[in-house]
């Protein structure tokens, strides 16, 4: 009825309204609706706001205020008010009274809004919006400590009193309040009497706190009766909860903590701003409960307890009385320690229940499933896309060797990890304790069950829909979802195509020519594709046998070793070894290694060869040697001192991809072997060979490998023939050549190499050789020795030391020519 | 082994094939904005992006000057390794190491 906040009645059509319920009243904001038909009139506005002010009678607000509360809103259900009270008449004389009752109601009031959260009566807990603890937060709140005794059976002293006395009841029952008058009465009736006064007070006074729900405390309101509200606990108040309880199961018993109401104040010598009523609270001692109930205090039944259990529990108001002044403050400090840790669980636990035990679950599957997608299952280390996601550790892991002890260690650590938090996590939180056991075994199966499903189960990526062009893929946090996934056609297929057979044809012819630039380099993209092939292949390798023959895996090697097989082969074919020699101005194999990409396979290449594909691969080179662009390209012309830079990039190159391999076939290599590729070298071009640095490691190569044999002593004699045959023809050969083998000149100093070379040829010589050997170095020899003695000590010593290689080989030393 | 002649050679089934053929090495790229790259083609992919080494780039910028003639000039740039954003190529040529 009010537009503007304030009430629109006027005072001449409704006056003030001597019935209107005084201020503790329940205010009800719904009783308004129920007002009769013809007061719709003041529902038009130019009638109730036109001249409003004139109309106002001002001198009969004057107790509004008091009347409603001060801001209350105007409760005008005169209706329902009843008559047993005089509030308004005495409000003149004893407005100060009514302000100290009002202090002092809306310290009390909160009390009787406490919702019986009945865990000890087990009820349902049909409220959860009333917490109880909503006291704590007034300002200038103290405890009061108030004991139901009757609760608990205390002093069942007038157990036949009970239902005598009913208050009238109803949802929208009347709420009779004493009046100020009998409240003083009461009050004063008391400070007569002395503590612990067993009589009941005779007064009819209904001291109720009624600014309630009146749904949810009907009962209550029933409970106290004149009879039954002083200081001794009644057995009705007991009484009535039970009854509520089994006759309707439904709702939630209410218990009235205030039966023992400000009545029983002025027996203590505190006034009310005092607290002295301890309060008792089912609530707020949910949580303390279980390690309550102390023995010695089976009168008053336990329920309440305190921290310290050798002092006094107290349940009453009088009991405290009658401690003393310290443990009277002791314990009301611990009572605002208790009531701080109330509602710090409070706040704690405002959103408790919030969701079911299905909602948990539900919240741990995707958690669950998050975390396995996230850190990927290493099971799937051998699949694609397991390499896909871990490419560079998973080559790094099949270099170094040595796969994963325990493929599924990471995993199951994740899991146990995971678990163990969540456990102390759960450990922490006792207020979860009932049925939190039961959820941790169910995710704790969880996570063992995804951790299974993401083993066992193949991971479906992708979905083929029949006729569409690509897949449709599903994506995760890892892998995104491509957009369009075509299937790329595997070269096999390819080339199956009658469109692509004219373009092979004509890349076959270019082939056979060999000195097509884009047909070499198309090898080379062949022979990476294969390579990358069998490294993929290499770590699908099935699981060792063990030794009981398992007749699956053994079918799972010999596909293996199939596949490898094959792979081989196309290898083979690819790097065109055996293409015919001379065929072509360069042989297809020199052509792919003239490109850097084609020198940097080989080490690969010979990981995945046989020996005997390798000892080809030796000879290959070694016959075309003098063709390699590392030799050929790399003769220095008399005046040049250095060859250009691309040049000697490729001569690095190759010293360090392809000689590594080279050299480590042929320290393994028999005498035979050794003798052959020497007497193949014989056949070429030994001068363009001995003048290139590549040229020259190959054969400082071939012939300390013949000293090591030698030394060994492994070889019989016929192969010793052989290789001394050899050996002299092919010093005949290098010979004239050997004043010529030195790159630049001697102020250059890179010369290492070649005096590494004459020693290896000076070992292997005879007298005769290794004075002819002198003679032809003996020019550079001097020149170096002289050099050095224009150098820095330490430079000197170092191109000695080289020199020295040579010398001491043929058992000279550069000391004896200084 | 029949089929295994048709597998050596490598089919060119898409243009990008013919760019793996110059992986390693040295090509011309040619970009828009009057700009052009000379580098080693370490990787590609199907947007054309590209990664070079030993980059040389060189920008041809017209400017004019006193006397409003419009005067070419170029900038030439080095870099030990590039990745060029793919949108910006347009051409791509194997060059054979001069």
């Amino acid at each position: 009825m009010s537009f503007f906040g304030f009430d629109s009645t006027l005072p001449r059509d409704r006056g003030h309204n001597p019935s209107a319920p005084g201020f503790s009243q329940a205010a009800d904001p719904f009783a308004g609706l129920s007002r009769p038909e013809d007061d719709d009139d003041a529902l038009d506005f130019e009638d109730t706001y036109d001249g409003l002010g004139d109309q106002l009678d001002e001198t009969d607000d004057a107790f509004n205020d008091d009347t409603f509360g001060g801001d209350g809103p105007a409760v005008t259900a005169k209706k329902q008010v009843g008559k047993d009270f005089d509030f308004f008449g005495q409000t003149a004389k004893v407005s100060d009274a009514i302000n100290e009752e009002q202090l002092r109601f809306t310290r009390q009031q909160p009390i009787s809004r406490v919702t019986p959260t009945i865990s000890t009566f087990s009820q349902p807990l049909s409220k959860p919006a009333r917490s109880g603890y909503e006291r704590y937060k007034e300002p200038d709140y103290v405890p009061d400590m108030q004991v139901d005794a009757s609760l608990w059976g205390v002093a069942p002293k007038q157990p036949a009193s009970a239902p005598v006395h009913e208050a009238p009841t109803g949802p929208t029952g009347t709420r009779k309040m004493m009046s100020l008058e009998e409240v003083e009465a009461t009050m004063r009736a008391q400070a007569k009497k002395p503590t612990q006064a067993p009589a009941p007070t005779q007064q009819p006074s209904q001291l109720q706190f009624s600014q309630a729900p009146p749904q949810q405390y009907q009962q209550a309101y029933a409970q106290p009766t004149p009879q039954q509200y002083p200081v001794q606990p009644s057995g009705q108040s007991r009484e009535e909860p039970r009854q509520a309880n089994s006759g309707q199961p439904n709702q939630p018993i209410q218990i009235l903590q205030r039966s023992q109401a400000p009545a029983s104040q002025p027996t203590l010598p505190a006034g009310p701003s005092q607290p002295i009523q301890i309060l008792q609270n089912p609530n707020r001692y949910s949580g303390e409960q279980q390690r309550a109930t102390p023995p010695q205090h089976q009168s008053h039944h336990g329920h309440h307890t305190r921290p310290s259990g050798s002092r006094n529990i107290i349940t009453h108001p009088q009991q405290l009385a009658g401690l003393s002044e310290e443990e009277r403050n002791a314990f009301l400090l611990e009572d605002a320690k208790r009531a701080k840790r109330n509602h710090k669980i409070f706040l704690l636990s405002k959103d408790n229940g919030l969701m079911t035990p299905q909602d948990k679950n539900f919240i741990t599957r995707i958690q669950l499933q998050q975390l396995v997608t996230a850190t990927g299952n290493p099971n799937e280390r051998s699949t694609d896309a397991g390499l896909s996601e871990d490419f560079y550790y998973q080559v790094h892991n099949q270099i170094r060797g040595g796969p994963r002890q325990h493929p599924g260690q990471p995993l199951s650590n994740f899991a146990q990890t995971y678990l163990f938090q969540t456990g102390g996590r759960h450990g922490g939180m006792r207020r979860q304790a009932r049925g939190g056991d039961n959820h941790m075994q169910r995710m704790e199966q969880q996570v063992q069950r995804a951790v299974e499903a993401a083993k066992n189960k193949p991971k479906n990526k992708q979905l083929v829909i029949e006729g569409s062009l690509g897949k449709i893929s599903f994506s995760n946090a890892k892998t995104p979802k491509p957009l369009l996934n075509i299937k790329r056609a595997d070269s096999g297929a390819d080339t199956n195509r009658p469109g692509s057979a004219a373009r092979d044809r004509k890349a076959n012819m270019a082939g056979v020519s060999g000195n097509d630039r884009k047909t070499v380099l198309t090898d080379i993209e062949n022979v990476y594709n294969t390579l990358m092939q069998m490294e993929d292949h290499d770590r699908h390798v099935p699981p060792p046998s063990n030794d009981d023959i398992d007749p699956e895996l053994v079918g799972r090697h010999m596909d293996w070793r199939d596949t490898g097989l094959k792979l081989n082969q196309q290898l083979w074919k690819q790097l065109k070894v055996h293409e015919p020699i001379g065929a072509t101005t360069t042989h297809p194999f020199i052509a792919f290694l003239s490109f850097s990409k084609g020198k940097k396979a080989i080490p690969r290449v010979f990981r995945h060869i046989t020996q005997e594909q390798r000892t080809t691969i030796l000879t290959m080179i070694v016959v075309h040697l003098d063709q390699l662009d590392v030799i050929r390209n790399a003769q220095l012309l008399s005046g040049e001192t250095q060859l250009n830079a691309s040049l000697r990039e490729d001569v690095d190159l190759f010293s360090l991809a392809v000689m590594p391999s080279l050299f480590q076939f042929l320290s393994e290599a028999d005498l035979d072997i050794v003798t052959g590729v020497l007497g193949l070298i014989l056949t070429i071009n030994v001068d363009v060979i001995a003048r290139s640095r590549v040229g020259v490691s190959m054969l400082t190569m071939i012939l300390s490998r013949a000293e090591l044999i030698k030394q060994g002593g492994g070889s019989n004699e016929q192969e010793w023939d052989q290789w001394v045959n050899t050996y002299n023809g092919f010093f005949d050969t290098l010979e004239p050549t050997l004043p010529s083998i030195f790159p630049g000149t001697v102020n250059t100093g890179e010369d290492v190499y070649v005096w590494q070379f004459l020693a290896a040829i000076g070992i292997g010589a005879s007298p005769e050789q290794q004075q002819r050997l002198v003679m032809a170095v003996k020019d550079r020899v001097m020149e170096t020795v002289t050099l050095a003695k224009t150098l820095p000590p330490a430079m000197a010593s170092q191109r000695l030391a080289n020199v020295n290689l040579f010398m001491r080989s043929i058992g000279l030393d550069v000391d004896l020519l200084q | 082994m029949a089929d295994v002649d048709d597998g050596a050679s490598a089919p060119v089934s898409e243009p990008l094939d013919l760019v793996r053929l110059c992986l390693d090495e040295i090509v011309f790229v040619k970009l828009r904005g009057d700009r052009e790259l000379k580098g080693r083609l370490h990787a590609y992919d199907s947007h054309c992006n590209l990664v070079l080494g030993d980059v040389e780039e060189t920008v041809y910028v017209v400017e004019e000057d006193e006397e409003e003639e419009e005067v070419l000039r170029t900038i030439h740039k080095k870099s030990e390794m590039l990745f060029v954003r793919g949108d910006s190529v347009v051409l791509i040529s194997p060059q054979a190491p001069s």
